[in-house]
């Protein structure tokens, strides 16, 4: 086939799409959807700044390339972005972490930089600064040299502990 | 008065938007009508002639609406940078900038070179035509090195790059300005650094290499370009220097400036690459060639790699002279770099290596000179710390090995021997206003346990052998009086009596625009919420140089403050008037104006700003309620100092004996920021910008073919370090020597990153192991070459 | 030559079973390219390598499975990612190498969707997953048009990038032995995000204080990942003592022949090589 017919939850909402089976889940969350919260750093799954959520049951997500993902096997999947992460006007903890630890700065690597800070609480609420260093390989960021990145997803998981004590 | 915003740690004024993938970056914008714009680039060459070019096949490409070759654009050559609105003339001509560079071309001078562009309707029909694009070459061969540059440009018809340089020589220091082509100064008897060398108890000369840097920004080049209706040529891009750019591109097109309107998006990085034009011209040529339709144009990763510009590679020579009790006498110098295929920068860089040698340290003579040779490499450009992170990497190797062999405390040596108030910085005339490098190194050395790890480390066995090293650096605030430091604010008071700033300020992720908005509240008093920061647009901000040698809040600071200050003065003034008051007995507090000691006698400030928009006056007497006039504050500030900071650090590293692998364990860098107005923007500039020295010092370079073409244009094989090689850093804001010139006491931090871990990891490694490794980066590979070779000198 | 963020059109294949992927790739065989996380057949596809039809095995149940079993050993299932095996807690306990070489691949997202079969059917010199497998020893299960076979992994690479599968042949699955060997795996990279500049994995039986039997592997030293047999004879029989170490460390350079590459020389391979396998076996043993 060359086009196939999906179904792919973005941020809750469900789309009908028609993709060209050669299309990266990157090309049509960008350039058919316009969801530009999703970047493209390198194209090879080099850099993690396309990374998204994919839900795999349970409640659970984990990253994954969307520069790297076709869209067409992704029929059925549910995915979250950045943009998804916040609700109502209210930032996600970790995105808050980011906020207050100035943890970003020229921003592109960001949204890939939460996501994947995100999952690295979800698979371990507590983890060690060697495992939020080792969890963050695979998103690059050439602005911060990761410092308040880390520091920012400490923050984000003690609050997060806080929270559901 | 509103609390005071300035050195609190809040959330930065984009933060929020960037966090949730709201920020607009170039690549990012949709537009009705938009076609996508493809360069065609030579990727089979590094030095070629284009025989032919045939574009019919990729013509019928469906989709496709124009392909544009050499011929369908202006012949008119150019060069990258804004060089020539930063010099004065007669350095200018120092420089000799010169335009060597053309849209398309008919001649490859590095691999990347751009051939033609492809408009279409979709990016796929877009790349679909450009793989159908067949280019025949004529293949030439590549010169790859100084020496064989030099050699080709030797011979009688050897090629020339550019006849406008004749002998393949980009540049060098002309004898006209320099003598001896050399940058420095003589003794007080008029000596020379060579003459007083004679008189030395110790000489120390060696030969370093440092490596050719990419800067890496995560943002890819992007570019939205639109020739509209009303015939105004529109580039949205994320260039550094917006209102040079825009004055570039239009004499490239030659338009007068109300028919260019350049818009700068969120900057996704720059560190020196946006530091002029990169793809602005091929995406505004292609916008041209289809009026009425915006043209958007996105690099791919790799293409990064071949298509903008790098840092100056190439070998510094040093040869250093001290008496025995270690007094600094004299220093000669040559940095021989690699130029690339363009002129681009020229001596630019270079020049800085020299001059930041003769910025450091109290030499009674200096010599420094510098060349460059084109070669078939990626074009060199600027890249933070422009010249900086080369001459450290080999001169603070020099000076720790000197104390050494001389039994002098290398702390003690560079707290005595750095120049401080009253000597010259690193441009002549200018001298130091303030000092903070005693505090940096004392700061430093107590957290890092500097005297305690030196006893500790003294006698190693083992395999792993641990190293401490320190470097010390100093940079500059803006480049007064060498370039032009020029900037511009409004500071439009709404009639509700918040502040619209109209300003362009490159943020390039720095903080730059928090800063500017802490600045203007904390001088007008007002709550950060009620200050707006308009930036970006050519066609509203006034003139601003831009982001480049660590300025923006250095030099464009002040002239936020200025422009608060008149609003500020000009609400006093009125309420003043409408008191019976004097100015000088005003107070303003919270927006209320009042009578110094008499609280009761008040005005909003409010009041007077809603007044001065509506200002109704009464038909039958004439008369008006309050004072008329919307108040504007407004300044155009030219620096006119340069205010060094300084910074000292020490880094600790661990060296496997058996296979030379280095391990930064921890990093302290202490710095003379003079006033933090945002300490978090401050630290992450000094966190980050470990990241990039590090790189530089231990895995960073462009790795080449024998056919001059890059074999690591991507992640996976130009190696940075990732958050699990970064080693904990501690960075201490130094602020006990405020500097007197800078804004609020301001000195800059954006580029002093870079040089102390680099200076502060070779020496480490060499105090670990013995031996010096004199090329960048220091690789496994080198370290473990140099003791087999050598054998552990520890 | 230049890549493209746009991939070359191709035939999209889903077979939502093995006997539908078998006989698409029966029919297709070298103009397909079979795709299970996608993390290599789609970046050779940006950089213009791409083949006519890509057979996903995306929509196959069933196939993402990590079993452990005390007598018959491990399966790992084509679609298992290289996260779920360094997840396994078998896998942790049992096949420490493996572990290591799937929980250091490439980054959490790419272990997320690349797989172990997949990293063991690109055939890379320097794969770590290969690397541990060779030292672990294993079958790699191909499914073709005329049924199923198992390949010892001994025997699977044959040249630079070349393996016995064939080309309509699909892997569908990987079997190591029930062992006991102590075994490690390790690896040295520019940075923690790399591929291997040089990878090593040895397992070792050992009886009392000697080495029974020895299996070494090493990687990016030669056009495919190699067995030092030299050093498996040095090993076996031996204690590990100093001297016979030291003679590990000298015999490793006259069984390679690494290359100049982007990420090292020949010379330092060389050098390091010896140190790494003897650091390997001193880890294996837990010393």
């Amino acid at each position: 086939m060359k086009k196939r017919a999906i179904t792919l939850t973005i941020n809750g909402e469900e789309y009908s799409l028609n993709v060209p089976v050669h299309h990266t889940l990157l090309q049509v969350l960008r350039d058919h959807l316009n969801l530009t919260d999703v970047k493209y750093g390198c194209g090879r799954g080099e850099c993690g700044a396309c990374t998204v959520l994919l839900d795999v049951g349970k409640g659970k997500r984990k990253p994954i390339l969307a520069c790297i993902a076709l869209a067409a096997t992704m029929d059925g999947k549910s995915i979250t972005t950045a943009a998804g992460l916040s609700k109502d006007g209210t930032l996600h903890p970790v995105q808050k972490a980011f906020v207050d630890e100035s943890a970003i700065q020229c921003g592109f690597c960001t949204p890939g930089m939460v996501l994947k800070s995100v999952s690295i609480l979800e698979k371990n609420s507590k983890p060690t600064e060697e495992e939020i260093r080792f969890g963050l390989e695979g998103n690059i960021c050439r602005c911060t040299g990761y410092a308040k990145i880390v520091t920012a997803v400490q923050a984000a998981s003690k609050k997060m502990a806080a929270g559901k004590r | 008065m509103a609390e005071s915003v300035i050195g609190k740690r809040i959330p930065k004024v984009d933060s929020r938007e960037k966090v949730t993938g709201q920020a607009v970056y170039a690549g990012d914008m949709r537009m009705p009508g938009m076609y996508y714009g493809k360069v065609v680039r030579c990727w089979e060459h590094a030095h070629a002639k284009v025989k032919k070019l045939d574009f019919s096949a990729a013509l019928k490409v469906p989709g496709v609406v124009k392909i544009i070759g050499p011929d369908d654009v202006t012949k008119k050559p150019y060069n990258t940078t804004v060089m020539k609105l930063l010099v004065p003339e007669i350095f200018g001509e120092v420089f000799g900038e010169i335009a060597d560079l053309n849209i398309f071309n008919r001649v490859v001078k590095h691999q990347g070179d751009a051939i033609c562009g492809v408009i279409a309707r979709t990016e796929e029909a877009a790349e679909r035509a450009a793989a159908k694009i067949k280019v025949t070459y004529e293949p030439l061969p590549v010169y790859m090195t100084v020496e064989a540059s030099k050699a080709e440009g030797k011979k009688k018809n050897g090629y020339l790059f550019t006849p406008l340089k004749p002998g393949n020589l980009a540049f060098d220091l002309p004898e006209s300005f320099f003598p001896g082509k050399r940058y420095g100064w003589n003794d007080k008897d008029g000596k020379t650094a060579e003459q007083l060398f004679s008189k030395c108890d110790y000489i120390i000369e060696d030969t370093f290499y440092v490596p050719k840097q990419k800067q890496c920004q995560m943002e890819n080049h992007s570019y939205v370009a639109h020739y509209d209706e009303r015939n105004r040529l529109n580039i949205w891009t994320s260039t550094q220097m917006p209102k040079p750019v825009q004055v570039l591109i239009a004499e490239l097109f030659e338009l007068p400036l109300t028919r260019v309107r350049l818009t700068q998006t969120t900057v996704g990085g720059g560190f020196g690459v946006r530091l002029g034009m990169i793809g602005e011209p091929h995406a505004c040529a292609m916008a041209m060639a289809v009026p009425g339709h915006p043209v958007r144009m996105e690099f791919l990763r790799e293409e990064d790699w071949v298509a903008s510009e790098t840092r100056y590679p190439g070998h510094i020579w040093l040869k250093m002279g001290f008496k025995k009790d270690g007094t600094p006498v004299a220093v000669d110098a040559m940095y021989s770099a690699r130029k690339g295929g363009y002129y681009t920068h020229g001596s630019g860089p270079p020049f800085c290596a020299a001059a930041f040698l003769h910025g450091m340290y109290k030499w009674q003579a200096l010599g420094m000179q510098t060349e460059g040779y084109f070669t078939n490499e990626v074009p060199t450009g600027a890249y933070r710390g422009y010249g900086n992170p080369q001459i450290t990497f080999a001169a603070e190797q020099m000076i720790t090995k000197m104390c050494n062999e001389l039994g002098l405390d290398e702390i003690e040596w560079r707290k005595k021997w750095h120049k401080s108030i009253g000597d010259e910085t690193w441009l002549k005339g200018v001298t130091f206003a303030s000092d903070g490098l005693n505090d940096c190194l004392d700061v430093a050395a107590k957290e890092f346990g500097w005297y305690e790890k030196k006893k500790k480390y003294a006698k190693q066995t083992g395999v792993k052998r641990r190293g401490i090293g320190l470097a010390v650096m100093q940079h500059t605030s803006g480049a007064f009086p060498m370039l032009l430091e020029h900037s511009v604010c409004t500071a439009k008071l709404n009639e509700d009596c918040t502040v619209e700033l109209i300003q362009q300020i490159s943020d390039l992720g720095t903080g730059g625009h928090t800063v500017i908005t802490q600045m203007a509240a904390e001088t007008l008093g007002f709550p950060m919420e009620d200050i707006h920061l308009k930036s970006g647009d050519s066609d509203m901000c006034g003139f601003d140089i831009g982001a480049h040698a660590s300025r923006t809040i250095y030099c464009a600071g002040p002239a936020t403050i200025e422009a608060c200050e008149s609003v500020k003065k000009q609400l006093l003034e009125r309420a003043a008037q409408l008191l019976e008051a004097n100015v000088a007995d005003l107070e303003m507090k919270d927006k209320i104006i009042s009578v110094k000691g008499n609280p009761q006698k008040s005005i909003s400030a409010v009041k007077i700003a809603k007044e001065g928009v509506y200002n109704y006056i009464d038909a039958a007497t004439g008369k008006t309620i309050g004072i008329p006039g919307q108040i504007q504050g407004y300044s155009s500030f030219f620096a006119k100092h340069c205010s060094p900071p300084y910074g000292a650090c020490m880094s600790e590293v661990e060296v496997d004996i058996e296979t030379g692998e280095v391990k930064v364990l921890n990093l302290v860098n202490g710095h003379d920021i003079g006033k933090a107005i945002h300490p978090p923007s401050v630290e992450g500039q000094l966190e980050g910008g470990a990241q990039q020295g590090l790189g530089f010092v231990l895995t960073e370079e462009y790795a080449y073919d024998s056919k001059g073409r890059v074999l690591n244009n991507d992640f996976t094989d130009y190696k940075m370090l990732g958050p699990s090689d970064m080693p904990k850093a501690k960075i201490i804001l130094v602020e006990t020597a405020p500097d007197p010139i800078g804004p609020m006491g301001v000195k800059s931090c954006g580029e002093s990153a870079l040089m102390g871990p680099i200076g502060s990891v070779a020496n480490a490694v060499y105090d670990a192991i013995g031996i010096q490794i004199k090329e960048a980066p220091i690789t496994p590979e080198k370290v473990l070459k140099a003791i087999k070779e050598q054998g552990l000198r520890k | 030559m230049a890549s493209s963020r746009i991939l070359p059109e191709f035939e999209l294949l889903l077979p939502q079973n093995i006997k539908e992927a078998v006989s698409a790739l029966g029919k297709l065989k070298s103009k397909a390219s079979v795709m299970a996380g996608g993390t290599d057949v789609v970046i050779s596809c940006t950089k213009g390598f791409g083949s006519p039809n890509v057979i996903s095995l995306a929509e196959i149940p069933g196939l993402d499975y990590v079993v452990y079993d005390s007598k018959k050993g491990l399966r790992i299932g084509a679609m298992a990612t290289l996260q779920q095996v360094a997840d396994n807690a078998d896998v942790k306990k049992r096949y420490p190498a493996l572990q290591r070489a799937c929980a250091i691949n490439g980054t959490p997202q790419t272990r997320n969707m690349g797989t172990v079969v997949g990293n063991i059917m690109r055939a890379s010199p320097s794969g770590d997953c290969i690397c541990a497998v060779l030292a672990i020893g294993g079958k790699i299960v191909l499914q073709g048009p005329k049924g199923k076979r198992e390949v010892n992994i001994d025997d699977f690479y044959l040249k630079y990038r070349e393996t016995a599968c064939k080309a309509d042949e699909l892997a569908i699955e990987i079997k190591l032995p029930a062992i006991s060997a102590k075994n490690a795996f390790a690896r040295m990279t520019r940075t923690t995000l790399d591929l291997s500049k040089v990878n090593v994995a040895c397992s070792l039986v050992m009886s009392g204080k000697t080495v029974k039997e020895a299996r070494v592997a090493v990687g990016a030293v030669a056009p495919t990942t190699i067995r030092l047999k030299k050093v498996e004879a040095i090993l076996k029989g031996s204690q590990i003592t100093d001297e016979v170490l030291q003679k590990v460390v000298a015999t490793v350079p006259t069984e390679i022949k690494p290359i100049d590459d982007v990420r090292s020389t020949a010379e330092y391979r060389r050098d390091v090589a010896g140190v790494m396998v003897k650091r390997i076996i001193l880890e294996a043993l837990g010393k």
